[in-house]
């Protein structure tokens, strides 16, 4: 597999985290520090350049989420959802990770971790 | 809002299209971030977070992510070394002066910090440093701020004391016998608890402990590491081996740590009965005290505790000292207090001159950048953008920055130790007689890198952008209005000529301080006139004392090119003080006015041997000397303080204490400045010497000629009479004096080199400009002459752009050194900030190096040949 298709550790868990439920900004970094179990920390210019690195790559886009929630400047908040092209390499790379999970298991690694 | 506009400051580092995208909920997210990290530090750390990720992302979306961004500030490193190596061969001038100015500053600048990190930024060698004071007995209105305290009152103050440990000490000399001659050592007598106050451990042996408190115990000593090293050949078995002293033998029961080194250097630890002091009078000072401040207690309740148990002590016994207090302060700043104003004030200064450095290198980095525009545009349209070149620069400012700060650092050493070998090794403790060792210097890896990186810093925070600015202008200069483009370079001379300018105030003010105090008669005439102590007759009576000393006078004013000789207990300039309590009879004789002022017994002619002024009465007699002391001279403060204008002569005095009853005053001696002559001389009582139990005297020797030559002479005189008599501290009284004036001569010689180094500097850097002015406009010039205009009207105007830039600096130059110079008037003596003198000097050094920095160049105007020019054209 090519290094190119490979998403970074921080960006596949951001995908993953909007898969499950779309997003802005501050709820996205409160959920990504709690499912990292704090390892994930990132400040809001790291975040939003990520954000705009999968925009741009056409894996993310702002949803309309139905919520007339404006913040404190008056814009409106942008909700992030994940596009199609992002399931799909949502996918390949849950199918990469799975193959990397077996060869653990051939290697005895999964039982003894636990 | 106001944190919601700071924040939003920041989406300005990000570039346009990415700000109007994202712009909004990045600010938003920031503001929830730093509303919820609570307040006070938490914030700001918060902030200060904020600030990094912003700077970091800007950086990284504008150059299209982290990686990139950091390849291309790696990438092609070894290809723009090259350039610079080039470009440096090439113009070797720039560079040897770059690094020459760096190098003087560099090299002056970490030679005074070296002395401000091993003086005032030293960490002592003991557990704890903050809680150790030091503990005086302080009368401000008798003028005794800082003074040592008795015995009794010491014991006292330990048991009673609840919020402070305790220890006494008292710094003496004894002798040992070496090849069957007296060697003098430096000792220190301390009670048991010394080193347990401060917090230190003997390496081998034990410390003093119950055996030691008391008289009758052992006779054990603990000595320092050096004399264990050094003498006894660091032998592991010293333990419990004998040391004789004094013909005594003493037991070695401990040696300090290596490095251990309390105020003042001792060889030899010797234990301070507790019953002795306890037996001492309570008027008889003579301890200094130190004190541990137990957990929570402050200095100023410790102060008021010591104070209340002393105040009940002399109401007790000693009804007419319920005036004195216990002053008790930090150790550390105390014992660094008479150097602390000095330092700084050359920190300061040695600041200034690397300002002057930096800025000077600022103005010929850029005029060079502004002649070299041509070049850098070539390497623009080859593709290079403006941080590529950014990096260029950086690395020809940052390697001859750093050339230059190594070769500045690697000369300081030799600074450092001449300048060692100018200052004084004592220094007294400002209104104590404490002398202590102060002035450290320290070259450690900490000064190098501050040294090297502000140097490195400075260079390139003060070239690179202001180049980068300039490459804009240069387009100005393709388009002819070249001379916009030079504006900044004014101002940076502005900068420089105010800088320089302060610093020769500074130069003006210390060289006539220094000339004042050098100038003030200190009572004695030192040249010529050799000091020492010698003798230790404890065991002779009295007259055993007397015989043995008028002997040894006889021996030595027996020395060919000797005119006379003769004894006081004290010898001057020495910060050694003795106090004694007196009564002052009225003039009837009856009624006595308790009062406490310094007294000194002295022998026959001293005052003709010392060169001191009778100002009225009449000197001792021979026959004063003879049976009981009658007699007794003052010093003019005594006569003053005491007396006022009413004469001294014929009034009668008492000594507490002492076998001195009803002393006439026979005459008045003019003041020994005897604290150094920026200090006030104490008042001062002399009588007759008759005596007593300190068996060491101080021997005034009046010789023809340099003193210092007659010393082994004299020594080998003393030593005729009895060769088993310790002799120490052959000085002569001009080196004595010169203890006192070293700091203000070296400080004035100092800032005077700085001062000159800031005058040269600023010099160059006006040259710089004009000669740079009259290249780069020449074309201008030269179709003006062949227009009709004069070469002395184009100078004109040269000096006239130069003028208000100078006038401005210098103007500003003096309001800010006058204002330093108010900070700084602590290292000031008899000379106002305000002296006109120095004011009018300052301004007319500096306005006379300008116009002729300015005009040396300028003439350059006369060699432009305007039909060259306009055939060019």
């Amino acid at each position: 597999m090519h290094k190119k298709n490979l998403i970074k550790p921080t960006q596949h868990l951001i995908l993953l985290l909007l898969v499950e439920k779309p997003s802005w900004g501050i709820e996205l970094l409160e959920r990504l520090e709690a499912r990292s179990h704090g390892a994930i920390r990132l400040n809001p210019g790291s975040l939003y350049r990520i954000i705009a690195q999968l925009v741009d790559d056409g894996l993310l886009r702002p949803v309309d989420a139905g919520v007339a929630d404006r913040g404190e400047l008056g814009a409106p908040r942008k909700v992030y959802g994940v596009t199609r092209a992002g399931l799909a390499a949502l996918r390949v790379e849950a199918a990469r990770q799975a193959e990397w999970v077996e060869l653990a298991r051939s290697l005895n690694l999964l039982e003894e971790s636990r | 809002m106001r944190a919601l506009w700071r924040l939003r400051v920041l989406l300005w580092l990000y570039p346009a299209a990415y700000r109007r995208k994202y712009g909004d909920e990045i600010v938003e997210t920031m503001r929830r971030r730093y509303e919820a990290a609570g307040g006070g530090v938490r914030r700001w750390l918060m902030l200060s977070s904020l600030v990094v990720d912003a700077l970091w992302s800007g950086a990284c979306v504008r150059v299209g992510g982290a990686g990139q961004f950091v390849r291309g500030l790696t990438k092609g490193w070894g290809l723009d070394v090259r350039f610079v190596m080039r470009a440096m061969r090439r113009h070797p001038g720039y560079a040897l002066t770059t690094v020459g100015v760096l190098g003087i500053a560099v090299s002056a600048g970490a030679t005074v910090f070296s002395y401000v990190r091993g003086t005032l930024l030293r960490t002592p060698p003991y557990r704890d440093p903050a809680g150790v004071v030091a503990v005086w007995g302080s009368n401000p209105v008798r003028g005794q701020l800082r003074d040592v305290i008795s015995g009794r009152t010491f014991i006292d103050l330990q048991r009673d004391s609840k919020s402070i440990s305790l220890a006494a000490y008292h710094y003496s000399s004894t002798y040992i016998q070496v090849g069957g001659r007296p060697e003098v050592i430096d000792a220190i007598e301390v009670s048991a608890d010394f080193l347990d106050v401060l917090g230190v451990a003997p390496v081998l042996g034990r410390d003093f402990d119950d055996r030691d408190r008391t008289s009758g115990g052992p006779s054990n000593v603990m000595i320092s590491h050096a004399y264990w090293r050094e003498r006894l050949g660091g032998m592991p078995d010293v333990i419990g081996r004998a040391l004789i002293t004094e013909g005594t033998p003493k037991t070695i029961i401990g040696v300090l740590p290596g490095g251990f080194e309390f105020v003042a250097p001792a060889t030899l630890y010797v234990p301070l009965r507790d019953d002795v002091l306890a037996a001492s009078p309570r008027t008889n000072i003579q301890y200094n005290v130190l004190g541990r401040l137990r957990p929570g207690v402050s200095v100023r309740s410790a102060s008021e505790e010591l104070s209340r148990v002393m105040a009940e002590a002399h109401r007790r016994d000693q009804p007419g000292w319920v005036d004195w207090t216990v002053l008790v302060e930090p150790l550390q700043r105390v014992s660094v207090a008479a150097v602390r104003p000095i330092l700084w004030t050359l920190a300061v200064t040695v600041a200034l001159v690397l300002l002057v450095a930096l800025v000077n290198l600022a103005m010929l980095f850029e005029a060079r950048t502004l002649a070299r525009a041509d070049e850098l545009g070539v390497r623009q349209a080859l593709g290079a953008g403006r941080g590529r070149l950014a990096r260029v620069l950086a690395i020809e400012t940052g390697s001859l920055a750093a050339i230059g700060a190594l070769l500045g650092l690697l000369v300081t050493p030799f600074l450092l130790e001449k300048v060692a070998s100018l200052v004084p090794l004592w220094i007294a403790i400002p209104g104590s007689a404490l002398r202590i060792p102060v002035l450290r210097a320290s070259l450690d890896a900490w000064v190098l890198a501050i040294s090297l990186g502000t140097a490195v810093a400075g260079a390139l925070a003060l070239t690179v952008p202001g180049a980068l600015l300039s490459l804009r202008r240069s387009r100005l200069a393709r388009s002819g209005r070249f001379h916009r483009g030079v504006r900044g370079i004014r101002m940076l001379v502005g900068i420089e000529i105010g800088a320089a300018t302060v610093l020769c105030l500074a130069a003006g003010l210390t060289m006539r301080s220094a000339a004042r105090l050098l100038s003030t008669d200190t009572g004695v005439r030192d040249r010529g006139l050799l000091t020492l102590y010698f003798g230790d007759a404890w065991s002779s009576d009295a007259a055993g004392q007397v015989a043995y000393f008028r002997r040894v006078i006889q021996a030595v004013e027996a020395v060919p090119g000797i005119r006379s000789a003769s004894t006081i207990d004290y010898v001057d300039f020495q910060a050694e003080d003795d106090f004694a309590g007196l009564d002052l009879l009225d003039r009837e004789q009856h009624a006595g006015l308790a009062v406490r002022e310094e007294w000194r017994r002295v022998g026959p002619r001293l005052f003709e041997t010392a060169g001191m002024k009778i100002v009225a009465g009449r000197d001792f007699l021979p026959a004063d000397f003879d049976g009981a002391a009658r007699t007794a001279v003052i010093n003019q403060s005594f006569a003053d303080k005491h007396y006022g204008g009413a004469s001294a002569i014929g009034r009668v005095i008492n000594i507490h204490n002492q076998p001195y009853r009803n002393l006439e005053i026979v005459g008045v001696v003019a003041d020994v400045k005897s604290l150094g002559p920026a200090a006030a001389a104490p008042p001062m009582l002399y009588v007759p010497w008759q005596g007593s139990k300190r068996g060491t005297q101080g021997l005034y020797v009046r010789v023809d000629g340099d003193a210092v030559q007659y010393a082994t002479a004299v020594r080998d005189a003393i030593w005729s009479v009895d060769p088993s008599q310790p002799v120490a501290d052959i000085r002569a009284m001009s080196d004595l004096v010169e203890d006192w004036v070293a700091i203000p001569r070296v400080t004035r010689a100092l800032v005077s080199v700085l001062g000159a180094v800031a005058l040269l500097l600023a010099a160059v850097g006006v040259f710089g400009v004009i000669a740079f002015a009259v290249r780069t406009r020449r074309s201008e010039m030269g179709v003006r002459l062949a227009l009709g205009a004069t070469p002395d009207r184009l100078m004109l105007e040269l000096l006239r752009a130069v003028a208000p830039v100078v006038a401005f600096g210098g103007a500003a130059g003096v309001l800010a050194g006058i204002g330093a110079a108010y900070g700084a008037r602590a290292v000031l003596f008899d000379v106002s900030p305000l002296d006109p003198l120095v004011l009018g000097w300052a301004a007319a050094v500096m306005t006379a190096t300008a116009l002729l920095a300015t005009w040396l160049p300028a003439r350059r105007v006369r060699q432009i040949d305007a039909g060259e020019v306009m055939r060019t054209q």
